[in-house]
């Protein structure tokens, strides 16, 4: 099994299958086409994005049911083609969706998710994106304090 | 902010060498067409939050750090089954 280096829990056994597919990268990380997520016990609801390339490059993330309960996804036509949606409707967490929001950690304020470009994974196809939204529902600095009890898939 | 009304067809030009065409207006958003030199960069506003977000997020706790960031994450009230996939 191959070794990756992480940049939270020193080098770890990983399943090549397990990774996850970004085609596009992420914006500003054009390059990092390939993430694995690490959830421990200890750290749970908490996602980590590890980079595959990049040691020292691992993203935190939140489903977004725990940071907002009521969230509902808007993903658009083209991003929902591409993780292989269906093209008729929104897709929600749950039922091989994954939702994520990528948390940052500021000076004198709590930490924040952004609700605005959730990271939506297609389970079963392996593959991901940054959903970007454009209606402006969600912050991209939303506080995350006390993110809420998440029942069942989130 | 200067406020303008346009119709579909017209423009508005920036500068010696922006022009901004509205080719298509409807309820679900307008169409435009942008015209500028090459070296002026063109981008989706929220493209760029989102760039900008995420080298933010980028940066995250240094290691040692992760568990007091947990604990103001969480608050350290509440606990959480991981989610299951």
């Amino acid at each position: 099994m191959p070794q990756l280096q992480t940049k939270y829990f020193g080098t770890m056994a990983y399943d090549e299958e397990s990774a996850f597919d970004f085609p596009s990268g992420l914006p500003g990380f054009k390059q990092e086409k390939a993430f694995v997520f690490i959830e421990t016990p200890e750290y749970a609801p908490l996602v980590f994005l590890q980079s595959l390339s990049q040691p020292a490059l691992c993203f935190l993330a939140l489903p977004v049911l725990s940071v907002n309960p009521d969230y509902r996804l808007a993903v658009s036509a083209e991003d929902r083609a591409s993780l292989g949606l269906d093209p008729e409707r929104d897709p929600e967490p749950g039922d091989g969706i994954l939702a994520l929001a990528l948390v940052s950690l500021h000076a004198n304020l709590p930490p924040t998710a952004n609700l605005m470009a959730p990271i939506v994974v297609s389970v079963r196809q392996r593959r991901a994106l940054q959903a970007i939204r454009v209606d402006r529902v969600y912050s991209h600095q939303y506080p995350v304090s006390t993110p809420q009890q998440c029942e069942g898939v989130c | 902010m200067l406020v303008l009304r346009r119709r579909a067809g017209e423009s508005i030009l920036i500068g010696d060498d922006i022009e901004i065409e509205f080719l298509e207006l409807t309820p679900q958003g307008a169409k435009i067409g942008i015209t500028a030199p090459r070296q002026t960069i063109v981008l989706r506003k929220e493209l760029k939050i989102t760039e900008e977000q995420n080298a933010r997020a980028a940066r995250g706790p240094a290691g040692q750090d992760l568990p007091q960031v947990f604990q103001q994450l969480s608050n350290n009230k509440l606990k959480f089954p991981p989610s299951p996939r």
